[in-house]
Protein backbone atom coordinates (compact mmCIF):
# COMPACT_ATOMS: atom_id res chain seq x y z
CA UNK A 1 0.00 0.00 0.00
CA UNK A 2 2.79 2.19 1.10
CA UNK A 3 4.93 0.43 -1.79
CA UNK A 4 1.81 2.57 -4.42
CA UNK A 5 1.21 5.64 -2.54
CA UNK A 6 4.82 6.42 -2.78
CA UNK A 7 4.85 5.38 -6.77
CA UNK A 8 2.01 7.47 -7.54
CA UNK A 9 3.80 10.49 -5.59
CA UNK A 10 6.84 9.83 -7.74
CA UNK A 11 4.78 9.97 -11.10
CA UNK A 12 2.89 12.72 -9.91
CA UNK A 13 6.43 14.78 -9.52
CA UNK A 14 7.48 13.30 -13.22
CA UNK A 15 4.70 14.61 -14.33
CA UNK A 16 4.94 18.47 -12.53
CA UNK A 17 6.63 20.40 -15.78
CA UNK A 18 4.63 18.69 -18.42
CA UNK A 19 1.38 19.60 -16.61
CA UNK A 20 3.38 23.22 -16.20
CA UNK A 21 4.15 23.33 -20.14
CA UNK A 22 0.20 22.37 -20.78
CA UNK A 23 -0.91 25.09 -18.33
CA UNK A 24 1.38 27.34 -20.18
CA UNK A 25 -0.60 26.73 -23.14
CA UNK A 26 -4.40 26.92 -21.39
CA UNK A 27 -3.25 30.37 -20.52
CA UNK A 28 -2.12 31.61 -23.52
CA UNK A 29 -5.27 30.33 -24.88
CA UNK A 30 -7.22 32.20 -22.08
CA UNK A 31 -8.83 35.85 -22.83
CA UNK A 32 -6.92 37.49 -20.27
CA UNK A 33 -6.60 40.77 -22.30
CA UNK A 34 -4.05 42.33 -19.87
CA UNK A 35 -4.63 46.14 -20.46
CA UNK A 36 -7.37 45.43 -23.02
CA UNK A 37 -5.21 42.96 -25.09
CA UNK A 38 -2.12 45.33 -25.38
CA UNK A 39 0.19 43.21 -23.48
CA UNK A 40 0.45 39.97 -24.99
CA UNK A 41 0.39 36.72 -22.44
CA UNK A 42 3.87 35.70 -22.02
CA UNK A 43 4.80 32.19 -23.36
CA UNK A 44 5.71 30.25 -20.37
CA UNK A 45 5.96 26.51 -22.29
CA UNK A 46 9.42 28.19 -23.94
CA UNK A 47 10.11 28.74 -20.28
CA UNK A 48 9.19 25.41 -19.08
CA UNK A 49 10.78 24.20 -22.10
CA UNK A 50 14.56 25.44 -21.56
CA UNK A 51 14.27 25.16 -18.02
CA UNK A 52 13.87 21.83 -17.53
CA UNK A 53 15.65 20.86 -19.96
CA UNK A 54 19.17 22.71 -18.43
CA UNK A 55 18.02 21.68 -14.77
CA UNK A 56 16.47 18.47 -15.16
CA UNK A 57 15.76 16.74 -18.88
CA UNK A 58 14.84 13.67 -17.36
CA UNK A 59 11.60 15.39 -15.79
CA UNK A 60 10.62 16.76 -19.35
CA UNK A 61 11.60 13.96 -21.80
CA UNK A 62 11.27 15.21 -25.42
CA UNK A 63 7.96 13.46 -25.41
CA UNK A 64 6.74 15.37 -23.56
CA UNK A 65 7.96 18.35 -25.30
CA UNK A 66 6.44 17.27 -28.33
CA UNK A 67 2.66 16.85 -26.58
CA UNK A 68 3.01 20.81 -25.49
CA UNK A 69 3.77 21.71 -28.52
CA UNK A 70 1.05 19.83 -30.41
CA UNK A 71 -1.73 20.91 -27.84
CA UNK A 72 -0.45 24.72 -28.54
CA UNK A 73 -0.90 23.74 -32.08
CA UNK A 74 -3.93 22.11 -32.06
CA UNK A 75 -5.56 24.92 -29.65
CA UNK A 76 -4.12 27.79 -31.60
CA UNK A 77 -5.72 26.43 -34.97
CA UNK A 78 -2.26 27.42 -36.47
CA UNK A 79 -0.35 24.84 -38.61
CA UNK A 80 -0.12 21.22 -36.97
CA UNK A 81 3.61 20.25 -36.22
CA UNK A 82 4.92 24.05 -35.82
CA UNK A 83 5.06 24.69 -32.32
CA UNK A 84 6.49 20.99 -31.51
CA UNK A 85 9.38 21.73 -33.87
CA UNK A 86 10.11 25.08 -32.35
CA UNK A 87 10.25 23.64 -28.90
CA UNK A 88 12.35 20.32 -29.79
CA UNK A 89 14.70 22.78 -31.68
CA UNK A 90 15.08 25.16 -28.28
CA UNK A 91 15.36 21.16 -25.97
CA UNK A 92 18.43 20.05 -28.74
CA UNK A 93 20.16 23.80 -28.47
CA UNK A 94 19.79 23.62 -24.58
CA UNK A 95 20.77 19.79 -24.32
CA UNK A 96 23.93 20.56 -26.22
CA UNK A 97 25.05 23.73 -24.08
CA UNK A 98 23.60 21.69 -21.22
CA UNK A 99 27.34 21.77 -19.16
CA UNK A 100 27.89 25.28 -20.50
CA UNK A 101 25.06 26.23 -18.44
CA UNK A 102 25.19 24.03 -15.39
CA UNK A 103 26.82 26.24 -12.59
CA UNK A 104 26.68 29.47 -13.88
CA UNK A 105 24.87 32.76 -13.40
CA UNK A 106 21.93 33.43 -13.62
CA UNK A 107 22.28 36.22 -15.96
CA UNK A 108 24.14 34.10 -17.95
CA UNK A 109 21.64 31.19 -18.38
CA UNK A 110 18.43 34.50 -19.06
CA UNK A 111 20.76 35.49 -21.35
CA UNK A 112 21.02 31.71 -22.91
CA UNK A 113 17.30 31.85 -22.80
CA UNK A 114 16.82 35.24 -25.00
CA UNK A 115 19.07 33.89 -27.59
CA UNK A 116 16.88 30.65 -27.72
CA UNK A 117 13.60 33.11 -27.75
CA UNK A 118 15.33 34.99 -30.65
CA UNK A 119 15.76 31.14 -32.40
CA UNK A 120 12.51 30.31 -31.53
CA UNK A 121 11.08 34.11 -32.77
CA UNK A 122 12.95 33.42 -36.19
CA UNK A 123 11.32 30.06 -36.94
CA UNK A 124 7.96 31.40 -36.25
CA UNK A 125 7.60 34.16 -38.36
CA UNK A 126 9.68 32.25 -41.11
CA UNK A 127 6.91 29.42 -40.96
CA UNK A 128 4.29 31.99 -40.63
CA UNK A 129 5.28 34.27 -43.63
CA UNK A 130 5.49 31.19 -46.00
CA UNK A 131 2.25 30.10 -44.91
CA UNK A 132 0.70 33.89 -45.53
CA UNK A 133 2.87 33.99 -48.38
CA UNK A 134 4.66 37.56 -47.76
CA UNK A 135 6.41 38.40 -45.19
CA UNK A 136 4.57 39.30 -42.07
CA UNK A 137 4.31 42.47 -39.64
CA UNK A 138 6.96 41.14 -36.60
CA UNK A 139 6.36 43.88 -33.82
CA UNK A 140 3.78 41.91 -31.99
CA UNK A 141 6.39 38.68 -32.00
CA UNK A 142 8.74 40.97 -30.95
CA UNK A 143 6.28 42.61 -28.36
CA UNK A 144 5.47 38.97 -27.22
CA UNK A 145 8.91 37.23 -27.42
CA UNK A 146 10.45 40.46 -25.17
CA UNK A 147 7.45 40.03 -22.49
CA UNK A 148 8.59 36.46 -22.31
CA UNK A 149 12.18 37.04 -21.65
CA UNK A 150 11.27 40.08 -19.41
CA UNK A 151 9.18 37.49 -16.84
CA UNK A 152 11.69 34.47 -17.34
CA UNK A 153 14.34 35.37 -14.09
CA UNK A 154 10.60 35.91 -12.13
CA UNK A 155 8.94 32.28 -13.42
CA UNK A 156 12.24 30.68 -13.72
CA UNK A 157 13.01 31.60 -9.83
CA UNK A 158 9.33 30.10 -9.38
CA UNK A 159 10.29 26.69 -11.44
CA UNK A 160 13.53 26.51 -9.31
CA UNK A 161 12.24 27.16 -5.85
CA UNK A 162 9.51 24.07 -6.77
CA UNK A 163 12.20 21.78 -8.09
CA UNK A 164 14.69 22.09 -5.46
CA UNK A 165 11.68 21.62 -2.37
CA UNK A 166 8.94 19.51 -3.94
CA UNK A 167 10.00 17.40 -7.21
CA UNK A 168 13.69 16.29 -6.26
CA UNK A 169 13.63 17.69 -2.37
CA UNK A 170 17.03 17.40 -1.80
CA UNK B 1 21.32 26.70 -7.93
CA UNK B 2 21.84 23.89 -5.47
CA UNK B 3 19.86 20.91 -6.50
CA UNK B 4 19.18 22.05 -9.70
CA UNK B 5 20.95 19.85 -12.48
CA UNK B 6 20.86 16.66 -10.05
CA UNK B 7 19.55 13.70 -11.44
CA UNK B 8 18.61 10.33 -10.09
CA UNK B 9 18.46 7.79 -12.81
CA UNK B 10 15.64 4.57 -11.66
CA UNK B 11 12.00 5.11 -11.55
CA UNK B 12 9.48 6.40 -13.34
CA UNK B 13 10.36 9.63 -14.89
CA UNK B 14 13.56 9.18 -13.96
CA UNK B 15 15.28 7.75 -17.20
CA UNK B 16 18.03 9.78 -18.81
CA UNK B 17 16.81 11.45 -22.13
CA UNK B 18 17.41 9.94 -25.25
CA UNK B 19 18.73 12.43 -28.25
CA UNK B 20 17.65 9.95 -31.01
CA UNK B 21 13.75 10.05 -29.30
CA UNK B 22 14.36 13.94 -29.94
CA UNK B 23 15.80 13.52 -33.61
CA UNK B 24 12.50 11.36 -34.47
CA UNK B 25 10.33 13.47 -32.97
CA UNK B 26 11.52 16.60 -34.28
CA UNK B 27 11.14 14.62 -37.77
CA UNK B 28 7.57 13.69 -36.89
CA UNK B 29 7.19 17.41 -36.01
CA UNK B 30 8.57 18.52 -39.22
CA UNK B 31 6.83 15.87 -41.40
CA UNK B 32 3.39 17.16 -40.07
CA UNK B 33 4.57 20.99 -40.62
CA UNK B 34 5.24 20.16 -43.93
CA UNK B 35 2.09 18.60 -44.38
CA UNK B 36 -0.20 21.35 -42.90
CA UNK B 37 1.14 23.48 -44.82
CA UNK B 38 1.90 21.80 -48.86
CA UNK B 39 -0.79 19.58 -48.48
CA UNK B 40 -4.72 20.04 -47.85
CA UNK B 41 -5.62 19.51 -44.11
CA UNK B 42 -5.50 15.93 -43.49
CA UNK B 43 -8.94 14.51 -41.61
CA UNK B 44 -6.97 13.31 -38.60
CA UNK B 45 -5.84 16.97 -37.99
CA UNK B 46 -9.31 18.55 -37.85
CA UNK B 47 -10.59 15.89 -35.71
CA UNK B 48 -7.70 16.30 -33.26
CA UNK B 49 -8.29 19.97 -33.24
CA UNK B 50 -11.93 19.07 -32.44
CA UNK B 51 -10.74 16.96 -29.72
CA UNK B 52 -8.29 19.38 -27.90
CA UNK B 53 -11.42 22.57 -28.25
CA UNK B 54 -13.92 20.02 -26.35
CA UNK B 55 -11.65 18.92 -23.62
CA UNK B 56 -10.03 22.53 -23.15
CA UNK B 57 -12.99 24.38 -23.37
CA UNK B 58 -14.23 23.47 -19.80
CA UNK B 59 -10.96 24.64 -18.29
CA UNK B 60 -11.18 27.68 -20.63
CA UNK B 61 -14.51 28.46 -19.46
CA UNK B 62 -12.99 28.09 -15.95
CA UNK B 63 -10.23 30.82 -16.51
CA UNK B 64 -12.80 33.52 -18.50
CA UNK B 65 -14.98 33.69 -15.33
CA UNK B 66 -12.82 35.67 -13.58
CA UNK B 67 -10.66 37.36 -16.29
CA UNK B 68 -14.46 39.10 -17.41
CA UNK B 69 -14.78 40.08 -13.76
CA UNK B 70 -12.09 41.59 -13.26
CA UNK B 71 -12.00 43.36 -17.21
CA UNK B 72 -15.71 44.41 -15.73
CA UNK B 73 -15.04 46.32 -13.11
CA UNK B 74 -11.56 47.98 -14.80
CA UNK B 75 -14.41 48.86 -17.59
CA UNK B 76 -16.59 50.18 -15.03
CA UNK B 77 -13.64 52.34 -13.39
CA UNK B 78 -13.18 53.84 -16.66
CA UNK B 79 -17.10 54.72 -17.46
CA UNK B 80 -16.85 57.04 -14.52
CA UNK B 81 -14.66 59.24 -15.92
CA UNK B 82 -16.08 58.95 -19.69
CA UNK B 83 -19.66 59.18 -18.34
CA UNK B 84 -20.46 62.76 -20.08
CA UNK B 85 -18.93 62.31 -22.88
CA UNK B 86 -20.90 59.02 -23.41
CA UNK B 87 -24.15 60.76 -22.31
CA UNK B 88 -23.37 63.11 -24.95
CA UNK B 89 -22.74 61.12 -27.55
CA UNK B 90 -25.68 58.61 -26.96
CA UNK B 91 -27.76 61.19 -26.99
CA UNK B 92 -27.09 62.40 -30.49
CA UNK B 93 -27.23 58.18 -31.29
CA UNK B 94 -30.69 58.20 -30.26
CA UNK B 95 -32.16 61.44 -31.71
CA UNK B 96 -30.48 59.54 -35.21
CA UNK B 97 -31.95 56.14 -34.03
CA UNK B 98 -35.86 58.34 -33.50
CA UNK B 99 -35.17 59.63 -37.43
CA UNK B 100 -34.21 56.65 -38.52
CA UNK B 101 -37.05 54.58 -36.55
CA UNK B 102 -39.52 57.22 -38.30
CA UNK B 103 -38.33 55.98 -41.67
CA UNK B 104 -38.75 52.27 -41.00
CA UNK B 105 -42.03 52.83 -39.79
CA UNK B 106 -42.90 54.24 -43.62
CA UNK B 107 -41.01 51.80 -45.26
CA UNK B 108 -42.66 48.66 -43.61
CA UNK B 109 -46.20 49.92 -44.97
CA UNK B 110 -44.28 49.87 -48.73
CA UNK B 111 -42.68 46.27 -47.93
CA UNK B 112 -45.76 45.30 -46.67
CA UNK B 113 -47.89 45.84 -49.91
CA UNK B 114 -44.60 44.47 -51.68
CA UNK B 115 -45.56 41.23 -49.60
CA UNK B 116 -48.73 40.98 -50.81
CA UNK B 117 -47.91 40.73 -53.96
CA UNK B 118 -47.69 36.81 -55.26
CA UNK B 119 -44.42 37.11 -56.61
CA UNK B 120 -42.42 37.36 -53.36
CA UNK B 121 -41.43 35.03 -51.05
CA UNK B 122 -39.88 35.68 -47.76
CA UNK B 123 -36.33 34.44 -47.33
CA UNK B 124 -35.80 31.89 -44.66
CA UNK B 125 -35.90 32.95 -41.37
CA UNK B 126 -32.43 33.09 -39.21
CA UNK B 127 -32.09 31.93 -35.80
CA UNK B 128 -28.57 32.95 -34.48
CA UNK B 129 -26.74 31.41 -32.07
CA UNK B 130 -25.79 33.14 -28.76
CA UNK B 131 -22.17 32.15 -27.19
CA UNK B 132 -19.74 33.58 -25.34
CA UNK B 133 -15.69 33.84 -25.98
CA UNK B 134 -14.40 31.41 -23.99
CA UNK B 135 -10.33 31.50 -25.51
CA UNK B 136 -8.64 33.28 -27.85
CA UNK B 137 -5.68 32.41 -29.66
CA UNK B 138 -2.49 35.19 -27.91
CA UNK B 139 -0.43 34.41 -30.32
CA UNK B 140 1.67 36.86 -32.76
CA UNK B 141 0.26 35.44 -35.74
CA UNK B 142 -2.56 33.00 -35.42
CA UNK B 143 -5.86 35.32 -34.69
CA UNK B 144 -8.91 33.26 -33.67
CA UNK B 145 -11.16 33.07 -30.80
CA UNK B 146 -13.03 29.84 -28.80
CA UNK B 147 -16.65 30.19 -28.02
CA UNK B 148 -18.52 27.84 -25.90
CA UNK B 149 -21.16 26.70 -28.17
CA UNK B 150 -20.70 23.67 -30.72
CA UNK B 151 -22.33 20.86 -32.97
CA UNK B 152 -24.98 20.43 -30.30
CA UNK B 153 -26.18 24.35 -30.69
CA UNK B 154 -26.26 23.60 -34.00
CA UNK B 155 -23.13 25.59 -34.96
CA UNK B 156 -21.59 24.01 -38.18
CA UNK B 157 -18.39 25.29 -40.43
CA UNK B 158 -18.57 28.49 -42.49
CA UNK B 159 -21.25 30.26 -40.31
CA UNK B 160 -20.50 33.88 -39.48
CA UNK B 161 -20.38 35.21 -36.34
CA UNK B 162 -21.15 39.10 -35.58
CA UNK B 163 -20.63 41.13 -32.13
CA UNK B 164 -22.67 44.41 -31.37
CA UNK B 165 -20.95 46.03 -33.66
CA UNK B 166 -20.24 44.11 -37.05
CA UNK B 167 -18.91 40.73 -38.48
CA UNK B 168 -15.63 39.09 -36.26
CA UNK B 169 -15.02 36.27 -38.05
CA UNK B 170 -16.25 32.47 -39.19
CA UNK B 171 -16.11 29.42 -37.59
CA UNK B 172 -13.40 27.09 -38.77
CA UNK B 173 -13.49 23.93 -36.48
CA UNK B 174 -16.41 22.32 -34.61
CA UNK B 175 -16.78 20.20 -31.40
CA UNK B 176 -19.57 18.78 -29.67
CA UNK B 177 -19.79 21.98 -27.06
CA UNK B 178 -17.25 24.15 -28.42
CA UNK B 179 -16.45 25.92 -31.91
CA UNK B 180 -13.17 28.09 -32.92
CA UNK B 181 -13.85 31.16 -34.77
CA UNK B 182 -11.29 32.80 -37.45
CA UNK B 183 -11.12 36.19 -36.91
CA UNK B 184 -11.11 38.49 -39.97
CA UNK B 185 -7.00 39.49 -39.07
CA UNK B 186 -5.99 35.93 -39.34
CA UNK B 187 -3.85 35.44 -42.59
CA UNK B 188 -5.89 32.67 -43.46
CA UNK B 189 -9.05 34.88 -43.00
CA UNK B 190 -10.58 35.40 -46.76
CA UNK B 191 -14.31 37.04 -47.01
CA UNK B 192 -15.91 38.29 -49.80
CA UNK B 193 -17.28 42.34 -49.45
CA UNK B 194 -18.56 45.08 -50.99
CA UNK B 195 -18.05 48.86 -50.16
CA UNK B 196 -21.10 50.71 -49.93
CA UNK B 197 -21.27 53.95 -51.59
CA UNK B 198 -18.71 52.96 -54.20
CA UNK B 199 -20.54 49.97 -55.36
CA UNK B 200 -17.69 47.81 -56.01
CA UNK B 201 -16.55 43.80 -55.05
CA UNK B 202 -13.40 42.45 -53.30
CA UNK B 203 -11.41 40.12 -51.17
CA UNK B 204 -11.13 41.09 -47.78
CA UNK B 205 -7.90 39.41 -46.50
CA UNK B 206 -6.35 39.38 -42.90
CA UNK B 207 -2.66 39.97 -42.82
CA UNK B 208 -2.12 39.60 -38.91
CA UNK B 209 -2.07 43.28 -38.40
CA UNK B 210 -5.58 44.83 -36.99
CA UNK B 211 -6.57 46.20 -40.45
CA UNK B 212 -7.15 43.57 -42.54
CA UNK B 213 -7.17 44.98 -46.41
CA UNK B 214 -9.58 44.40 -49.31
CA UNK B 215 -7.80 43.12 -52.75
CA UNK B 216 -10.24 44.70 -55.48
CA UNK B 217 -11.67 42.56 -58.69
CA UNK B 218 -9.28 43.75 -61.56
CA UNK B 219 -12.17 45.05 -63.81
CA UNK B 220 -13.57 46.98 -60.28
CA UNK B 221 -13.44 50.94 -61.11
CA UNK B 222 -12.50 52.12 -57.51
CA UNK B 223 -12.24 55.66 -58.43
CA UNK B 224 -15.73 56.27 -56.47
CA UNK B 225 -13.37 54.85 -53.46
CA UNK B 226 -13.14 57.05 -50.70
CA UNK B 227 -12.34 57.10 -46.78
CA UNK B 228 -14.88 56.40 -44.35
CA UNK B 229 -17.29 54.30 -46.74
CA UNK B 230 -19.23 51.14 -44.90
CA UNK B 231 -17.76 47.85 -46.21
CA UNK B 232 -19.90 45.02 -46.11
CA UNK B 233 -20.44 40.87 -46.61
CA UNK B 234 -21.24 40.87 -50.22
CA UNK B 235 -22.85 36.78 -49.82
CA UNK B 236 -20.61 36.03 -53.11
CA UNK B 237 -19.64 32.33 -52.98
CA UNK B 238 -23.26 31.75 -50.79
CA UNK B 239 -20.76 30.95 -47.55
CA UNK B 240 -22.57 34.12 -45.91
CA UNK B 241 -25.17 36.87 -45.48
CA UNK B 242 -25.16 39.41 -47.58
CA UNK B 243 -25.02 42.85 -45.68
CA UNK B 244 -23.06 41.85 -42.42
CA UNK B 245 -21.33 45.15 -41.72
CA UNK B 246 -17.58 45.08 -41.18
CA UNK B 247 -15.72 48.35 -41.48
CA UNK B 248 -15.02 51.30 -42.68
CA UNK B 249 -12.50 51.95 -45.43
CA UNK B 250 -9.36 53.72 -44.50
CA UNK B 251 -6.10 54.94 -47.06
CA UNK B 252 -7.55 52.95 -50.23
CA UNK B 253 -5.69 52.72 -53.28
CA UNK B 254 -6.10 51.57 -56.52
CA UNK B 255 -5.53 47.82 -56.20
CA UNK B 256 -6.23 47.59 -52.49
CA UNK B 257 -7.81 49.42 -49.16
CA UNK B 258 -7.39 48.83 -45.43
CA UNK B 259 -10.55 48.12 -43.32
CA UNK B 260 -11.11 49.38 -39.77
CA UNK B 261 -12.89 47.09 -38.37
CA UNK B 262 -15.75 47.98 -36.58
CA UNK B 263 -15.78 44.96 -33.92
CA UNK B 264 -13.22 45.29 -31.21
CA UNK B 265 -11.30 42.60 -30.54
CA UNK B 266 -10.61 43.05 -27.35
CA UNK B 267 -13.57 43.80 -26.03
CA UNK B 268 -15.45 41.10 -27.71
CA UNK B 269 -17.05 38.84 -24.96
CA UNK B 270 -20.97 37.72 -26.06
CA UNK B 271 -21.27 36.76 -29.88
CA UNK B 272 -23.86 35.78 -32.22
CA UNK B 273 -23.13 33.05 -34.77
CA UNK B 274 -25.16 33.18 -37.57
CA UNK B 275 -27.14 30.31 -38.48
CA UNK B 276 -27.59 31.00 -42.35
CA UNK B 277 -27.54 28.68 -45.14
CA UNK B 278 -27.55 29.54 -48.89
CA UNK B 279 -30.39 28.07 -49.98
CA UNK B 280 -29.97 28.52 -53.48
CA UNK B 281 -33.47 28.49 -56.19
CA UNK B 282 -35.75 25.92 -55.61
CA UNK B 283 -37.15 24.13 -57.95
CA UNK B 284 -40.61 25.59 -58.27
CA UNK B 285 -38.78 29.30 -58.32
CA UNK B 286 -36.49 28.64 -61.15
CA UNK B 287 -40.09 27.01 -63.10
CA UNK B 288 -41.27 30.42 -62.16
CA UNK B 289 -38.24 31.81 -63.50
CA UNK B 290 -38.68 30.45 -66.86
CA UNK B 291 -42.11 31.82 -67.24
CA UNK B 292 -41.58 35.38 -66.54
CA UNK B 293 -38.07 37.12 -66.54
CA UNK B 294 -39.62 39.83 -63.74
CA UNK B 295 -39.85 36.90 -60.87
CA UNK B 296 -36.85 37.68 -59.15
CA UNK B 297 -36.01 36.73 -55.73
CA UNK B 298 -33.50 38.34 -53.56
CA UNK B 299 -31.31 34.80 -52.93
CA UNK B 300 -29.54 35.19 -49.91
CA UNK B 301 -31.44 37.94 -49.08
CA UNK B 302 -31.87 36.98 -45.27
CA UNK B 303 -31.11 40.99 -44.17
CA UNK B 304 -32.63 44.56 -45.22
CA UNK B 305 -29.35 45.38 -46.50
CA UNK B 306 -28.83 42.87 -49.02
CA UNK B 307 -31.49 45.02 -51.43
CA UNK B 308 -29.09 48.14 -50.93
CA UNK B 309 -26.70 47.38 -53.26
CA UNK B 310 -26.75 45.13 -56.53
CA UNK B 311 -23.21 42.81 -56.64
CA UNK B 312 -21.31 43.43 -60.46
CA UNK B 313 -21.24 40.66 -62.61
CA UNK B 314 -17.39 39.72 -62.25
CA UNK B 315 -15.89 37.31 -60.86
CA UNK B 316 -12.05 36.48 -59.40
CA UNK B 317 -10.36 33.96 -58.25
CA UNK B 318 -13.12 31.39 -58.02
CA UNK B 319 -15.54 33.93 -56.44
CA UNK B 320 -18.88 34.23 -58.01
CA UNK B 321 -21.45 37.25 -56.63
CA UNK B 322 -24.93 35.67 -56.07
CA UNK B 323 -27.31 36.33 -58.72
CA UNK B 324 -30.10 34.91 -59.47
CA UNK B 325 -28.13 33.34 -62.09
CA UNK B 326 -25.50 31.62 -59.59
CA UNK B 327 -25.92 27.91 -58.82
CA UNK B 328 -25.41 26.33 -55.44
CA UNK B 329 -22.40 25.06 -57.15
CA UNK B 330 -20.77 28.33 -56.38
CA UNK B 331 -21.39 27.51 -52.53
CA UNK B 332 -17.95 25.45 -52.58
CA UNK B 333 -15.66 28.01 -53.14
CA UNK B 334 -14.26 28.90 -49.81
CA UNK B 335 -11.66 30.98 -48.54
CA UNK B 336 -10.68 29.81 -45.86
CA UNK B 337 -10.06 26.11 -46.64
Amino acid sequence: MQDRAENLTRYVKAMTPTVFGLIGVLLLASPLRLVEGLVPIPLIPLVVVYFWSIYSPSYLPSVSVFAIGLFQDLLSGGPIGLWPCIYLFVQYLVLSQRSYFHGREQRVVWLGFTVAAVFSSFILWAVMSMLAGFPLPAWQLVIQMTSTIAVYPLVANGFAELHRRVIVEV
Amino acid sequence: MVGLGQERREGIGRKPDSRVTLLLLFLVSFFFLLSSLYAAEASVFRKARESALEVASPVLSVFAGPAAFIQDRIGSVRDYFAVLEQNKALREENAALREWAREARSLRTIVATYEDLGAYRAPPPIAPINAFVVGETNDAFAHSMILNAGRKDSVARGQAVVDAEGLIGRIVDVSNSASRVLLLTDVQSRVPVYVEGAEIEGILAGRTSSRPTISFVLSADVSALEAGQTVFTSGAGGTLPRGLPIGEIVRPSAERAEVKLAANFAKTRLVRVINYEFTGLSEDVLEEGADSTDGIEEVGGADENAASAVAPNASVEGVTPVTPASTEASTTSDGAE
